[in-house]
């Protein structure tokens, strides 16, 4: 089959662990459909992308200065289609970007996202929840470059893998030299629920300047047994059980979502894919 | 009555950290003296300027002195780095004390107390006291092996520094508590610590708006501190008023 | 009464770098060739299986490409290495029958004096060869073995054969082939089932010849039950052509067997550090691996453990200090291979003047790994502007049973903390080391005292310059 690069990390590591770059099939590179969006200074805008059938869909943003955009993209592919997504985003001064992913369609997809906080004190807040069920393969590469002055870049990132699936997630917080006083935090939360699962996370973090402050945590892990002992006291069964813990794992992200429609839609296609499981 | 602390017309600003280059005034004129043998009091509400005083007082580099004076046994303090007003007998205990990593209590308080007495402190005579002072203070022993403030509660915080101020002696201790959040043990552990700590040779300069803490001192002088201004003064009485009246019937005093 | 920590005395860093005059008695001629290897292995008297596995090595070292990921390698030249420089010295159990020479860069080093006081055997390699090997009386009556690997090869030879990069095959990356090729020198422990050796063993490299390369390789075997604690310590000269070192560590941990490997690595500024270590652990084994890295111009450094039997347990506390002119990349990896295997892996990189800190790590966990237990904490210390902190971890997790935690930060000395300590009275020049101090201070507490204070001059070396 015909492959191509579509995304890599920012420093590459051991090849063994497969992590250093995604590839897909060339045809889904061949045509994208491009959105480009200046948001002007000042000015508050929301947006919402949402990808339903199959494509490459680069969505390019620069943020004016003071201005702020917030920009839901929501992934809900069918089942039996690829996908790949790409999100590119510049802020200028005192700009603000609230980003809210997810991830929960397509057979295999891969996405990525660069966020430049090019401007002083401008700040992005990315949230991402992605979901696997069966044999699909999730592939994310999100990069955070701070490049401005007391820029502050915050990533959580909640996923949960059940079935065959397999996920690569990778998260870079890349501090330029300059960027004194940035703050960056990553966080990214996976729930498993099942013995198949491949679960991948390379949390990267680069600096070239001293007066910054940047954190990342993982945590992967099965759903915690006193928990569910504690719901299962209450009534329910393991598997009503485990599924309430995965549907508040992901109600940081949902919550987000401004649509209550699109949320239901979400949220009962996350129950559904659960029942199924 | 020897003069320790005396502080004439002191305005400090403090660098704005959200627009750059443009700093502000937050204490704009204070005048205050403490003798040995006092207890002072500063109460106020909050954003009222006083732990900015004490900082300023301890030599906190964000801050800087725009104009006044600042003395402390006749000498000028302005130019003097922190840790020289510290081995001039100046301590303060912190409203959130820092977490240092890798550096034991005992390591620390040994450090601290050959750098501020200029001598070197014998190991197993330095132990006996810290264990002592510790007892006193009601913390377990193992603490002194423990790193500093790392895990600790906020009352084992207070205890730490309460710790360090009976180990150093310092000739005036400055309390920092602000802190609304301070429960009941923790209100304790300072009353007692200053209780134990003070005498005819040192003074303590207490900053609260929490007045529960002065219960049992015998306090000296009440100063109110509003708006980086000295607005009332008296004796303990005041405390009692503020007690039950709060600031309110200050506000026009400005 | 309790021993007391000096911080005082100052190593002089001019310690490490006094040079003898190169009298090495043959010189392998620099760069890679057939030719080259036979003659090595020939003049080592190597058994058949072992030239051939040099030469094989050689064929895997042509065919494998230099990574390309991780610090720039290009500066490296393998035709002006010269990878075999025999010493003129006879390995010896006398510190007398040493050269004078030779003797006296050990006994700057401390090693003799340690070997005296603290540790129960002592191997001393000076170049491609060890020249001097001793045990305790007592140990060799339990039937542990300590020695130089030439001496293996000959004495244990199916030990050997069976071990001998069998963990770290030539084929895993160009310098583990390299070295399957050139290798020279390198201390043999084994330690019988159930023997406890209480006193350390410390094995010592010093790369003394200009523009060569230093090709230890280390084989450890644990038996069952038993337990062990090994010291590796290196240095070398400094010199303005680029040296090479690509040792090889293999330690085989069996059921219930507990090894600590401590290390504390002070190469010159012109070596190319690019060493391999790898354990082996099996069913409530233990490796524990204390790693300090100080030396070196480029160093690529990432011990692994193979969590073999169910309960195999790691733990892995490493301290980086980068400064001007260093790419130190260093980590470690875990891979867990049985139920109910656990790690811990806890690093801390400071990087100043300019220096390059990187941690790189993996975890993997595979499907017959249920219920494993990893977690990793990684902070780094930046003291400048001009410097650079890399983190860099990755996570492969097969299953839905394994618990898994990863923590890292980055940031510089806070302000707060200075202010803290001053108003305690301690000046600001103190306040910043203490706070280094106390930041290396979870690994410092793991190395025997000597060490320790050995590790905090080195800050202290490196902190000077940087206060005020």
């Amino acid at each position: 089959m015909n492959k191509e690069i579509f995304s890599e990390i920012p420093m590459r590591t051991w090849n063994w662990l497969g992590v250093n770059e995604a590839v897909v099939d060339k045809d889904l590179l061949v045509e994208s459909q491009n959105l480009d969006i200046k948001i002007e200074a000042d000015h508050q805008e929301k947006m919402l992308v949402e990808y339903r059938k199959e494509s490459y869909g680069i969505v390019n943003i620069n943020i004016g200065e003071n201005a702020s955009l917030k920009l839901t993209q929501l992934q809900l592919m069918p089942q039996d289609c690829d996908h790949v997504n790409e999100i590119n985003v510049v802020l200028e001064k005192k700009a603000r970007l609230q980003l809210v992913a997810v991830e929960t369609g397509a057979k295999s997809f891969a996405s990525k996202v660069n966020i430049i906080l090019k401007g002083d004190k401008s700040q992005a807040d990315v949230s991402l929840l992605y979901f696997g069920d069966g044999d699909r393969s999730l592939d994310m590469n999100y990069v955070l470059e701070f490049q401005g002055r007391k820029t502050v870049g915050n990533l959580e990132v909640y996923g949960g893998l059940m079935g065959e699936s397999q996920k690569i997630f990778r998260g870079t917080l890349d501090f330029k030299q300059g960027s004194k006083q940035a703050k960056g935090y990553e966080k990214e939360n996976v729930v498993v629920l099942s013995s198949g699962v491949r679960n991948r996370s390379v949390p990267i973090m680069l600096s070239g300047e001293d007066d910054v402050v940047g954190n990342h945590a993982v945590s992967s892990g099965k759903i915690n047994e006193d928990k569910l002992h504690y719901l299962m006291s209450r009534g329910l069964s393991p598997a009503e059980a485990r599924k309430l813990v995965l549907e508040a794992a992901f109600n940081p992200v949902l919550e987000l979502i401004d649509d209550e429609a699109l949320r239901q839609e979400i949220d009962s296609y996350i129950k559904e894919r659960l029942e199924n499981e | 009555m020897e003069k320790l602390l005396n502080i004439k017309n002191l305005q400090v600003t403090v660098a704005d950290k959200e627009a750059e280059d443009t700093s502000k005034e937050i204490l704009k004129g204070i005048d205050l003296q403490v003798n040995k043998g006092e207890i002072h009091v500063v109460l106020g509400p909050n954003g009222s300027g006083k732990s900015t005083l004490m900082n300023a007082i301890m030599g906190h580099p964000k801050y800087e002195i725009a104009g006044g004076s600042l003395e402390f046994e006749g000498e000028d303090l302005t130019e003097l780095k922190t840790f020289e007003r510290a081995r001039k007998g100046i301590f303060l205990s912190f409203q959130t004390p820092e977490e240092i990593p890798g550096i034991t209590v005992e390591n620390m308080i040994r450090t601290a107390k050959q750098a501020v007495t200029g001598e070197n402190i014998k190991v197993v005579k330095f132990r006996k006291e810290l264990k002592a002072a510790m007892k006193e203070l009601q913390m377990d022993e193992s603490y002194a092996q423990r790193y500093m403030n790392v895990g600790f509660s906020g009352g084992e915080k207070k205890r730490n520094e309460i710790l360090q101020m009976l180990m150093l002696q310092p000739k005036l201790a400055l309390l920092d508590e602000t802190d609304s959040g301070l429960d009941v043990d923790a209100i304790q552990i300072v009353s007692n610590g200053v209780k134990k700590f003070h005498n005819e040779d040192n003074a303590c300069l207490i900053i609260t708006h929490n007045t529960r803490i002065l219960k049992q001192l015998n306090v000296d002088k009440v100063h109110v501190l509003m708006q980086g201004k000295i607005v009332a003064e008296g004796g303990p009485e005041l405390i009692e008023k503020i007690d039950k009246e709060g600031f309110g019937f200050l506000q026009g005093a400005e | 009464m309790a021993q007391e920590k000096t911080y005082i005395e100052d190593i002089e860093r001019t310690l490490y770098d006094i040079k003898n005059v190169d009298k090495s008695k043959y010189k392998s001629q620099s760069g890679l060739t057939e030719d080259i290897i036979r003659d090595i292995s020939a003049r080592k008297n190597d058994p058949d299986w072992m030239l051939e596995f040099r030469l094989k090595s050689l064929e895997v070292y042509n065919q494998l490409s230099l990574p390309n990921w991780g610090p720039d390698l290009s500066e490296l030249n393998m035709d002006e290495i010269v990878t075999y420089v025999q010493p003129d010295a006879k390995m010896t159990g006398s510190w007398d029958e040493v050269p004078e020479d030779i003797k006296e860069t050990f006994d700057r080093l401390g090693i003799p004096e340690a070997e005296q006081t603290s540790l129960a055997g002592v191997g001393a390699q000076y170049d491609s060869e060890v020249v001097y090997h001793s045990i305790q009386e007592d140990l060799v009556k339990q039937g542990v073995i300590y020695t130089d690997m030439e001496t293996a090869l000959h004495e244990h030879e199916e030990i050997v054969r069976d071990h001998f990069m069998k963990l770290v095959p030539p084929k895993d990356h160009k310098f583990a082939a390299l070295h399957g090729a050139v290798w020279s020198g390198g201390s043999f422990v084994y330690v019988p089932e159930g023997v406890h050796v209480e006193i350390p063993l410390q094995s010592y490299f010093r790369l003394n010849a200009a523009g060569a390369g230093q090709f230890e390789h280390t084989l450890i075997i644990v038996e069952k039950n038993a337990s062990l604690h090994f010291i590796e310590g290196c240095s070398a000269p400094k010199y303005n052509v680029t040296n090479l070192h690509a040792g090889c560590v293999e330690l085989f941990v069996n059921d219930g067997a507990r090894l600590r490997y401590s290390t504390i690595e002070n190469w010159s500024r012109n070596m190319m550090n690019l060493n391999t270590k790898r354990a082996v652990v099996g069913k409530d084994g233990v490796i524990e691996w204390v790693s300090g890295s100080f030396g070196s111009h480029v160093s690529m450094l990432y011990p692994c453990s193979v969590l073999k039997g169910e309960n195999a347990k790691c733990e892995f506390t490493g301290v980086t200090f980068a400064s001007k002119g260093q790419n130190l990349d260093t980590g470690a990896s875990v891979i867990h291979c049985a139920p109910h295997t656990s790690a811990n892996i806890s690093t801390r990189t400071i990087s100043k003047a300019g220096g390059k800190a990187t941690y790189r790590s993996a975890v993997k966990v595979t499907k017959n790994a249920p219920y494993a237990k990893c977690s990793v904490n990684c902070e780094s210390l930046m003291l400048d502007d001009i410097s650079r902190s890399d983190t860099l971890p990755t996570m492969d997790i097969e299953g839905d049973e394994a618990d898994i935690g990863h923590e890292a930060t980055i940031g510089r000395i806070s302000d707060e903390a200075i202010f803290y300590l001053m108003s305690r009275g301690v000046s600001e020049d103190e306040a910043r080391s203490m706070i280094v101090r106390g930041f290396v201070e979870p690994i410092a507490k793991e190395l025997p005292l000597e060490y320790a204070v050995e590790m905090n001059n080195l800050v202290n070396i490196e902190l000077e310059g940087t206060m005020g």
